[in-house]
């Protein structure tokens, strides 16, 4: 009963914001084949390629800020709420272990992220198949795949930045989390992240439960 | 005796600054106890610290016997939290919310929420954030109520109600705690709203409690005196009877838990004229005015 009304709180707060922001990306993923179309069309499908596996062209990097986009939306609509009026006093007041009741609103976003960012992917990867063969499609899971990462990570660090207490130390956070989550965009060359995917999922796995450094900060009384 | 709620030792700081050194206070089982206190005297901080969202330096509250810093689940399922504000998850409508709260409480009793929520003139899916302050206290009410909780801890429930909502508060409040031997731990800044709900005073001034004790033990026993001087130059030394003193020009109020010829027979002794000598009848928001001072 508990993890449902858990659920039922954090998806009062981010339904609208969840819905909009997949219709956008799923309206980008659109817009990246009618240029891939319009591209093939006008260049004809084979110097298309061409520029795709010997130029190193980039045709789907549209896609590059759209998962960060989406973890801070979800964050920020997810955890927001609880900081007016510090109303996450609340949340911790619940008969429920603190640190539970933050990894249950963490995994809740991580599943509804994951949802996201699985029904673009899927797109992504099915849309290809007509216009592409498998290795152009492989390179391009292999680019893409740390930017979905990035995603996560941005909604993690953004949840540990919302709930820390302290306006200095949020400032710092930020700054870190500045010229941390750019390591997960840097690279533009399709399939050049290849050897620095599972570095980077641990990465991003590890960065899931910074939030309750945050929670643990609030319940000692930092102001 | 039982108590709910038990500090003892309570040491805390902000930085350099003390707030109270080894302040000790119980809450007895089925009282209501209101702890009352100038602005910065330390209120919020000690609620903070019962509901384990401040550290104290030194010292420690037990709630139902267990550490405030690291209380079981099943232990806040028996203590009902009234944030200063009547701050709730806003966001949600009055549906929503009852249903997200019934999921948490095993003891949930829907029909109090209801009874207070069909006085409410709001519409089914009205979100809390479009309510009036008074209609907001009365879904923060109305939800402690249905958690039925063992002790309720207030904190400052006056702030923004308005005169009729705050008697409404308090008169459904005290019925419902007197009737079910509930415990009440609780704030308010609008000291006289406390008279008509509180059993216990607990008065607190920078650093230091002044008084705990039945409200009307402190009520029968806690004075005031008016009266002129003759001269208008005369010193009144404050001996250790006098508990605060307020002089304008020849006018002083003196405030004591000494009788009326305990006072008079001082005066006399210390060859100070006075006219117009007389007990003043004193509400719990002069009392407590006289205990701590208007400074």
């Amino acid at each position: 009963m508990l993890i449902r009304s858990m659920i039922f709180k954090e998806w009062v707060k981010v339904r609208w914001f969840l819905l909009l922001y997949t219709l956008l990306a799923v309206l980008a993923v659109a817009y990246i084949f009618i240029r891939v179309r319009h591209d093939i069309t006008f260049h004809e499908a084979n110097n298309y390629w061409y520029f795709i596996l010997f130029q190193g062209h980039s045709w789907f990097r549209l896609l590059r800020y759209i998962p960060l986009a989406g973890g801070l939306v979800l964050a920020v609509a997810q955890y927001f709420p609880e900081t007016v009026n510090k109303r996450i006093k609340l949340t911790f007041h619940l008969p429920v272990e603190e640190n539970r009741s933050l990894l249950m609103m963490m995994q809740f976003g991580t599943l509804c992220l994951l949802a996201c960012f699985l029904l673009l992917f899927l797109l992504l990867c099915g849309l290809s198949r007509v216009w592409f063969p498998t290795e152009i499609i492989f390179s391009a899971v292999v680019s893409v795949t740390p930017w979905f990462l990035a995603g996560f990570a941005a909604y993690y660090l953004a949840a540990l930045i919302i709930l820390e207490p302290v306006w200095l130390r949020r400032i710092l956070y930020l700054l870190v989390a500045a010229a941390f989550v750019p390591l997960y965009l840097t690279g533009s060359v399709p399939g050049g992240y290849g050897p620095a995917i599972l570095a980077l999922f641990l990465l991003t796995c590890l960065l899931s439960v910074a939030l309750l450094f945050s929670g643990y900060r609030f319940r000692k009384g930092e102001m | 005796m039982d108590y709910a709620i038990e500090c003892i030792n309570l040491t805390h700081y902000y930085g350099k600054k003390l707030v109270y050194e080894n302040l000790n206070f119980q809450v007895p089982e089925g009282t209501i106890l209101g702890l009352l206190g100038k602005n910065g005297s330390g209120k919020t901080t000690t609620i903070n610290i019962l509901n384990g969202f401040l550290q104290p330096r030194s010292g420690r509250c037990l709630i139902y016997g267990e550490d405030s810093q690291r209380l079981s689940p099943a232990n806040k399922a028996r203590i009902g939290f009234l944030i200063e504000g009547h701050i709730q998850y806003s966001f949600m409508d009055i549906h929503q919310i009852e249903k997200f709260y019934s999921g948490f409480y095993p003891k949930w009793d829907r029909e109090p929420y209801w009874e207070l929520m069909s006085k409410l003139k709001v519409t089914p899916h009205q979100k809390i954030s479009s309510m009036s302050c008074g209609q907001r206290s009365q879904v923060a009410l109305g939800l402690i109520l249905a958690q039925d909780p063992d002790l309720l801890i207030l904190d400052d429930f006056s702030m923004g109600l308005d005169p009729g909502y705050r008697r409404l508060f308090i008169d459904y409040l005290r019925a419902y705690a007197k009737a079910r031997h509930k415990t009440i731990f609780t704030t308010s800044h609008i000291v006289q709203d406390m008279e008509r709900l509180i059993d216990d005073v607990l008065i607190m001034d920078y650093n230091r409690v002044l008084t705990q004790r039945p409200v009307e033990e402190f009520m029968r026993e806690f004075k005031q005196f008016s009266f002129e001087l003759e001269d208008e130059k005369a010193e009144i030394p404050q001996d250790g009877f006098v508990t605060n003193l307020e002089r304008v020009k020849d006018k002083v109020e003196l405030y004591t838990y000494q009788s009326e010829e305990f006072v008079r027979g001082y005066l006399h002794e210390k060859g100070i004229a006075v006219r117009e000598f007389r007990q003043v009848e004193m509400g719990l928001e002069d009392a407590f005015i006289g205990l701590t001072g208007k400074y």
